[in-house]
C-alpha cells in the first residue's frame, strides 16, 4: 500500500515557495534580455546587410539545433576554463536562458515583422522616412502588437526550462524541492509540490495571454 | 518639375515598362491612365522610387535621384504619395498619423505640426476625427486623412495611385471632391485613375499607357475629343 505523507513536507514548503522568486527572477531577466537581443536578431534577418543576415541565421540555428542543457553546462563549465573568469550559477543561467530565448524570440520578431502590410513601409518611405525610423515607429510596434501571443507562449516555455539552473547549483523551485525529497528520503510529495508550483505559474501566464489575444482581437 | 527619362522595369522576364519619357511641369495635374497591367502603377511608383527602374533616369526639379549619392529621403519629402489602400498608420490617431512626419522628419515644433494638422484635415471634412484611429474611419475618410498626410510635408507633388479604386462607390465622391479642391492650386498632380470623366474634368494633360509604352500624350481635352491612336480609341470606346 502506498502510503502519502505530505504532513512531513509542509514544514519545508516555505523553502521550496523561495524558489518561485528564483524561477521568476531568472525568467523574467532572461526574457527582458532575450527580447532586446531577439528583435536585434530578427532586424538583422529582415535588413538588407548580408553579413549580418547570415551571422543571425546561423546563430538561431546553432541555439535551436543544440540541447539547452548542453549551452548551460558548457557556458558554466567552460567560461572559467577559457577566458579565466569564475562566472556565477545566476550569470551562466541568465547569459545561457537570454542567448537561447534570443534565438527564438529572433524568430517570432522577423515573422511580425514580415506579417506587417508592405503598404506601411511604403507609405512610411513616401514621407521622407529613414529606415531605422520606420522600423522603430511603424513596423515594429505593429509587428510587436500582433506577436504578443507568441511571446507570451515563448516566456511559458523559458519559465520551464528555467528548471534546467537546478542542475548547475541555482537554487529555483526544483532545486529545492530535490533538496527537500533527498534531505527526507521522500520523493514522490516534494515534487509534486514543485510541479503544482510551476503548473500555477504557467496558469497565470496562459489565462493572461487568452486575455491579451481577446483583448487585440476587439481593438 | 519631373522628367523621366527613358524608364524600364523589369520583374524577371516580364518587362513591366519600355522605355517611358516625358516631363510633367510645376502645378500641372497630369492623369495616367491605360487598361490593367499596362504599367501605370510602376511609373508612378518609379517617380519617388519606390520601384528602381531597371534602366532610365528620373529627374525632380532637375536633380537625377537615380544617382547614388542623392539623398532620396529628402526628395521624397518633395513628393508625397497616396495609396490604393490608405496605408494609414492604424496604431496612430488621425491626426498623429497627419503630424508624425513633418514632426520626426521635418523637425517643425510640435505645436506648429498640429497646428498645420488640426487645419489639413478640416480642410478635408475631418474636423471631427482628430482622435480617431485609421480601423474606425470609413473608407473615404481615410483616403481624405491619407491625402492630409501626404499635404502635410508641403510637398511640390502629390502621386496618386488609384486613389478611389478600394472605395465603396458612395465614397468615390467625396474623395475626388478633395482632389479637385487641391487640382489647379500650385501643386503638381500625377493621378493613376480609371475614373475618366475626372480625368476629363480635372487633368491638364493625359498620358495613355498600354503594354508598357507610352502611347499618347495629349492635353486632356484633345485625347478625350479625338484620341490620336488607334489603341487609346480602342480603350475609351471600350470604357466610356
Amino acid at each position: 500500500m502506498i502510503i502519502l505523507d505530505f504532513e512531513r513536507v509542509w514544514p519545508s514548503l516555505p523553502y521550496i515557495l523561495e524558489g518561485v522568486q528564483v524561477t521568476l527572477a531568472y525568467t523574467s531577466v532572461s526574457l527582458l534580455l532575450g527580447f532586446v537581443w531577439g528583435t536585434l536578431l530578427g532586424l538583422c534577418k529582415v535588413g538588407h546587410i548580408a553579413s549580418l543576415r547570415w551571422f543571425a541565421a546561423v546563430y538561431t540555428s546553432l541555439f535551436r539545433g543544440t540541447p539547452l542543457l548542453l549551452q548551460l553546462i558548457l557556458i558554466y563549465f567552460a567560461t572559467p576554463q577559457l577566458t579565466g573568469y569564475n562566472i556565477s550559477i545566476w550569470q551562466a543561467g541568465i547569459l545561457t536562458f537570454t542567448l537561447n530565448s534570443g534565438a527564438y524570440i529572433s524568430e517570432i520578431i522577423r515573422a511580425g515583422i514580415n506579417a506587417v502590410d508592405k503598404g506601411q513601409k511604403e507609405a512610411a518611405l513616401s514621407l521622407g522616412m529613414s529606415y531605422p525610423l520606420m522600423m522603430k515607429d511603424i513596423i515594429l510596434p505593429q509587428a510587436i502588437r500582433n506577436i504578443l501571443p507568441s511571446l507570451v507562449n515563448e516566456s511559458i516555455d523559458l519559465l520551464k526550462e528555467s528548471a534546467l539552473i537546478s542542475v548547475i547549483g541555482g537554487s529555483d523551485i526544483l532545486r529545492r524541492a530535490t533538496i527537500v525529497a533527498n534531505d527526507k528520503y521522500l520523493y514522490f510529495e516534494p515534487l509534486i509540490v514543485a510541479g503544482a508550483l510551476y503548473y500555477v505559474l504557467v496558469m497565470i501566464l496562459t489565462i493572461a495571454a487568452q486575455f491579451l489575444e481577446k483583448k487585440l482581437k476587439t481593438s | 518639375m519631373i522628367r523621366l527619362d527613358n524608364i524600364s522595369k523589369s520583374f524577371g522576364h516580364h518587362q513591366v515598362l519600355k522605355e517611358v519619357s516625358g516631363r510633367i511641369s510645376q502645378g500641372e495635374v497630369l492623369a495616367i491612365i491605360g487598361p490593367s497591367g499596362s504599367g501605370k502603377s510602376t511609373l508612378l511608383r518609379s517617380i519617388n522610387l519606390l520601384e528602381i527602374p531597371t534602366s532610365g533616369r528620373v529627374y525632380i526639379d532637375g536633380i537625377c535621384i537615380n544617382d547614388k549619392k542623392v539623398d532620396i529621403e529628402k526628395i521624397r519629402t518633395k513628393v508625397g504619395m497616396v495609396f490604393q489602400q490608405f496605408n494609414l498608420f492604424p496604431h496612430m490617431t488621425t491626426l498623429e498619423n497627419v503630424i508624425y512626419a513633418p514632426i520626426k522628419v521635418k523637425k517643425i515644433p510640435r505645436n506648429e505640426a498640429q497646428k498645420l494638422g488640426k487645419g489639413l484635415l478640416e480642410k478635408v471634412g475631418l474636423g471631427g476625427k482628430f482622435n480617431t484611429y485609421p480601423p474606425h474611419l470609413s473608407g473615404g475618410q481615410k483616403q481624405r486623412a491619407a491625402i492630409a498626410r501626404a499635404l502635410a510635408m508641403e510637398p511640390e507633388a502629390i502621386l496618386f495611385d488609384e486613389p478611389t479604386s478600394a472605395l465603396d462607390p458612395e465614397m468615390v465622391k467625396e474623395v475626388l471632391n478633395v482632389m479637385k479642391a487641391l487640382a489647379h492650386t500650385g501643386i503638381t498632380m500625377v493621378i493613376v485613375t480609371h475614373e475618366m470623366s475626372f480625368a476629363r474634368e480635372v487633368a491638364d494633360r493625359v498620358w495613355f499607357l498600354d503594354e508598357g509604352q507610352l502611347v499618347e500624350d495629349s492635353p486632356s481635352q484633345v485625347f478625350f475629343a479625338a484620341p490620336q491612336t488607334n489603341r487609346a480609341r480602342e480603350f475609351l470606346e471600350k470604357v466610356l
